[in-house]
């Protein structure tokens, strides 16, 4: 031992070998040394050193092949035999070797001048600044040497304003980490929005250098965020009407801010740990591996670098969630997901995650059950307060009354009654049109507009029938066999699709089904066509035959329960008898509101009554499209009917009895303007009742046997229906200001009709009287008596008169119809245009204008 | 000299040799001679870290006295 170290002085201090006295003192001095306890804490980890042997290496000549070399010899080592201790050996090495990179690099080129390098605090080469503490310069070694930084930290040390301690603002970053103002460094106010006001308190002692000043305000932003974040999450925490949506998001800030807090609980230890070494461990060669895990301000940038990110995403979700709200929030956050970033894709994917979670609560109660639980109406979908409580009373009062009351409209209580029931069926379709609202702002956009619609619809038509149609059951059965089917989810949006189809179609169907099956929309759609729309003829012409004495008699003159009585009547006497009592008992007859002057034709209409839930089908308006078109074909039916009649009395009456051989001729004009008005009405007729009715039944009743769509659709499918039907009927042009002018020529040459009949009646009872005199004349010829001759003779002026109107409604019908036929011709609609083709057949009334204008 | 020997020491020399290289890469400036005395100390069971202190101590000791001559010299 003695003799190494002997042997060790000799070849390290060449002078010691003639000066005994000195070698003795330096054997004593290194023995003292060595007996020293330096370095006892190291512990035996050969990979470890390894490890920063090689990046010592690596540091001083960044090519990597030194570094390469080493862990080849040291593999070799590794396999010797011989040393014991190879662990010891290498870290002596490694302590010898952790000389200046300078020396290093240029090993003393000259023996002659073999004066080692300027020695250097063994702090030198530590990363980041260099603390006062340990560069304070130690006097002796100054002597030579001096680089530019030791001039600079003389200079320091002489004016006395050495730099700041770092681990001083180290301490004070992490407070500033956690949104807490330093000693040396201060938020400025922790109410000004401004980022970077960030103070240094100037210490007139102690300089803050300017890299460590921009090192600082890079990490105080994250401090700053904190500060934003946390006090949205406390401002949020105990307050009242905070939707649901806001709550879980503070919910996820919260537990993120803890993950932090962890973080900067971690940070501080490895502070006070390493604080705490340098206290004890002043040592030189303690510095190599305290380096390793000491905590420096560059140290702790890397660390919050990841959180200076999550920071910044929090804080653009704390700023997005003031103003918007529940869906919109969700909305505003899946934007940014759409990141190419994947740091930042994958936080918002998280994010959306939890804070979707109440959204989708609420959608699934909403999809499966059709319950809308939005206490804090963040949903896409919004209910109306008002109609939010109004449910549907099956409505078995007025039912049962129905019921009661023989098979027709309630007899008593007439004006009461009907505005009751008018106001329930405004209340099917406002109930399903009004109750929810669908609000495309609060749509998340991961959702899709589409299917927004769809959910909306879905809910809807749960709600309905659960609510409207009282068949909660079913859909009670429907949501727990859904609750099987696993949860809806941000993450599983391909399912999420799946199951917002299958629910809707379920749902759409089962709405179907009830309102098809359970309530018969279609055997009411049925009876609305074959008693309002004319389609049982035998029914019609019985109604007619029945009630036409009394029409014609002044409005005010009807009791609406002689129309209930005729019309019950008619349907005894029709083949309505057989329809189901659920129909019949709809059905009622009553006068419209009617002013001085108008007749029963005028007034009279049939009414088919529905209610709920069918009503949200058949609405009032619909109703109403129902009675005009009932006004005009009843019209149509009375006109033919009236025509029918007066030729059977003409064509009859004019071969047994009405034997005026001079006036043959007229007979035989009034009978062909008849023919051609029969012609026209007929037409009208077969034209209202095949090409229009029957052909939009057909497409309404293949929309319902296929079953598609929901009930949205199913109204607009009726609607269709019913306008198409109303356009064609009533011929209502599209020219706007000119729809009903081909209607008002119609209706006015049903009154042209009716006067031509008029006339005519009064010229057969002309003939009939002249006729009955001439016979009597010729009885009394014959000498038989048949009674008191009566020769008053009729006015000579009768005849002239009756046969001028006749002729006069003749020609103006002729025109009108021509008129008709023009405005048909250049009409919009294809079947009206066919209607014109069909009354001028074979160009009947072209041909007359043509001749009128040769003529002319 | 039996073989296990002429082993033992060549094995030691390959050892010393595969050292000094690692010595040179990281420059301590040590020759063959001063390492193996430094080795065989470090296997008695010196602490290393205290011997790299030493090492430096004579080094500066050395650098010291040319010095303090040259003083006394002028």
């Amino acid at each position: 031992m003695a003799s190494n170290l002997e042997s060790l002085v000799c070849s390290l201090v060449p002078h010691a070998r003639q000066d005994h006295s000195v070698r003795d003192e330096l054997v004593a001095h290194c023995n003292e040394i060595i007996s020293s306890h330096i370095g006892q804490s190291s512990e035996a980890d050969i990979g470890h050193l390894a490890d920063s042997i090689k990046r010592h290496l690596l540091r001083t000549s960044p090519n990597g092949v030194p570094a390469l070399r080493f862990s080849n010899l040291l593999a070799r080592l590794l396999e010797q035999p011989v040393l014991s201790r190879k662990h010891a050996s290498l870290s002596f090495l490694q302590a010898l070797g952790a000389t200046p990179p300078t020396s290093a690099r240029s090993p003393a080129p000259l023996p002659a001048l073999a004066l080692p390098p300027p020695p250097r605090p063994q702090s030198r080469h530590r990363s980041g600044s260099t603390t006062p503490a340990q560069s304070s310069p130690q006097p002796g070694r100054q002597l030579k040497g001096k680089t530019r930084a030791d001039i600079l930290r003389e200079y320091r040390a002489k004016i006395d304003r050495p730099h700041l301690s770092e681990t001083l603002l180290l301490r004070d970053t992490l407070f500033l980490l956690q949104g807490i103002s330093g000693k040396h460094v201060q938020f400025t106010s922790i109410k000004d929005p401004d980022p970077n006001q960030l103070t240094f308190k100037e210490d007139p002692r102690c300089i803050i250098p300017a890299p460590t000043r921009t090192l600082i305000h890079r990490l105080a932003e994250v401090g700053y965020l904190y500060i934003r974040v946390d006090s949205f999450v406390n401002g949020r925490d105990g307050k009242t009407g905070i939707g649901m949506i806001e709550q879980s998001l503070c919910h996820h800030l919260q537990s993120q801010l803890t993950e932090y807090y962890r973080l900067i609980a971690v940070l501080e230890s490895q502070m006070a740990a390493s604080q705490g070494s340098e206290d004890i461990a002043d040592d030189p060669s303690a510095h190599g591996r305290e380096e390793e895990t000491k905590l420096t301000l560059k140290r702790l940038d890397v660390w919050i670098q990841e959180w200076r990110l999550r920071m910044r995403m929090m804080s653009v979700c704390v700023e997005g969630a003031r103003d918007a709200h529940g869906g919109a929030l969700v909305n505003l956050i899946h934007g940014y997901a759409d990141n190419g970033d994947p740091f930042v894709r994958k936080f918002t994917d998280q994010l959306l995650e939890e804070v979707s979670k109440p959204f989708f609560a609420t959608l699934h109660r909403w999809l499966f059950s059709g319950e809308l639980n939005d206490p804090f109406s963040e949903f896409f979908v919004a209910v109306d307060p008002q109609l939010a409580h109004m449910q549907y009373v099956q409505q078995s009062s007025t039912t049962g009354q129905l019921a009661s009351d023989g098979g027709f409209g309630g007899f008593g209580g007439f004006g009461g009654e009907s505005e009751d029931i008018s106001g329930e069926r405004e209340v099917g379709l406002k109930l399903w049109e009004g109750k929810y609202q669908f609000r495309k702002e609060m749509l998340p956009s991961f959702v899709g507009e589409a299917f927004g619609r769809k959910i909306f619809s879905t809910g809807k038509s749960l709600n309905f029938i659960r609510y409207s149609c009282q068949d909660s059951d079913w859909v009670a059965t429907r949501e727990k066999l859904s609750n099987t089917g696993g949860t809806l989810q941000y993450s599983d949006i391909a399912g999420l699709e799946r199951s917002i189809d299958t629910a809707y179609q379920i749902a759409s169907r089962r709405l179907f089904d009830i309102f098809f099956e359970k309530y018969g929309l279609l055997h009411h759609l049925r009876a609305l066509k074959q008693y309002l729309l004319l389609g049982h003829g035998d029914f019609a012409d019985q109604l007619m035959e029945s009630l036409a004495p009394n029409l014609s008699r002044p409005a005010n003159t009807l009791y609406r329960h002689n129309l209930t009585a005729t019309l019950e009547t008619a349907i005894r006497q029709s083949s309505a008898q057989y329809d189901p009592p659920d129909v019949v008992r709809r059905l009622d007859a009553r006068m419209l509101e009617y002013s001085h002057g108008e007749i029963g034709w005028d007034v009279f209409t049939l009414e088919y009554k529905v209610d709920a839930p069918i009503d949200t089908v058949l609405d009032s308006e619909a109703m109403i499209k129902y009675l005009k078109l009932f006004n005009h074909l009843w019209k149509i039916k009375r006109i033919e009917s009236a025509l029918s009649k007066g030729w059977m009395r003409v064509a009859g009456g004019a071969r047994t009895f009405l034997r005026v051989p001079e006036l043959n001729n007229e007979w035989h004009q009034v009978r062909i303007v008849m023919a051609e008005m029969i012609h026209f009405i007929r037409q009208m007729e077969a034209y209202c009742q095949l090409e229009v009715i029957e052909c939009s039944w057909k497409i309404l009743l293949e929309f319902c046997n296929k079953k598609e769509g929901d009930l949205d659709a199913l109204i607009e499918a009726h609607r269709a229906y019913l306008d198409r039907m109303v356009k064609k009927v009533l011929l209502l042009s599209a020219k706007a200001g000119r729809e009903e002018t081909l209607l008002h020529q119609v209706r006015e040459l049903f009154t042209t009709i009716l006067q031509f009949r008029e006339a005519t009646d009064d010229f057969y009872n002309y003939c009939l009287s002249e006729s009955a005199r001439r016979d009597a004349a010729r009885d009394h010829e014959r000498g038989i008596y048949t009674g008191p001759l009566r020769d008053s003779k009729p006015s000579p002026d009768t005849l002239p008169d009756i046969l001028r109107r006749i002729n006069e409604y003749g020609s103006t019908f002729s025109e009108k119809v021509q008129a008709i036929v023009q405005g048909l011709q250049t009409h919009a609609d294809l079947d009206c245009r066919f209607l014109g083709v069909r009354l001028s057949f074979s160009d009947f009334y072209k041909s007359r204008r043509e001749q009128a204008q040769s003529r002319a | 000299m039996s073989s296990r020997e002429t082993d033992r020491m060549s094995s030691a020399q390959q050892t010393l040799d595969i050292l000094y290289e690692i010595s040179q890469l990281l420059h301590t400036q040590l020759d063959k001679e001063t390492l193996a005395t430094c080795v065989s100390m470090i296997e008695n069971g010196v602490n290393p870290e205290a011997l790299a202190g030493v090492i430096q101590e004579l080094r500066r000791e050395n650098t010291r006295i040319p010095e303090q001559s040259n003083v006394n010299g002028q």
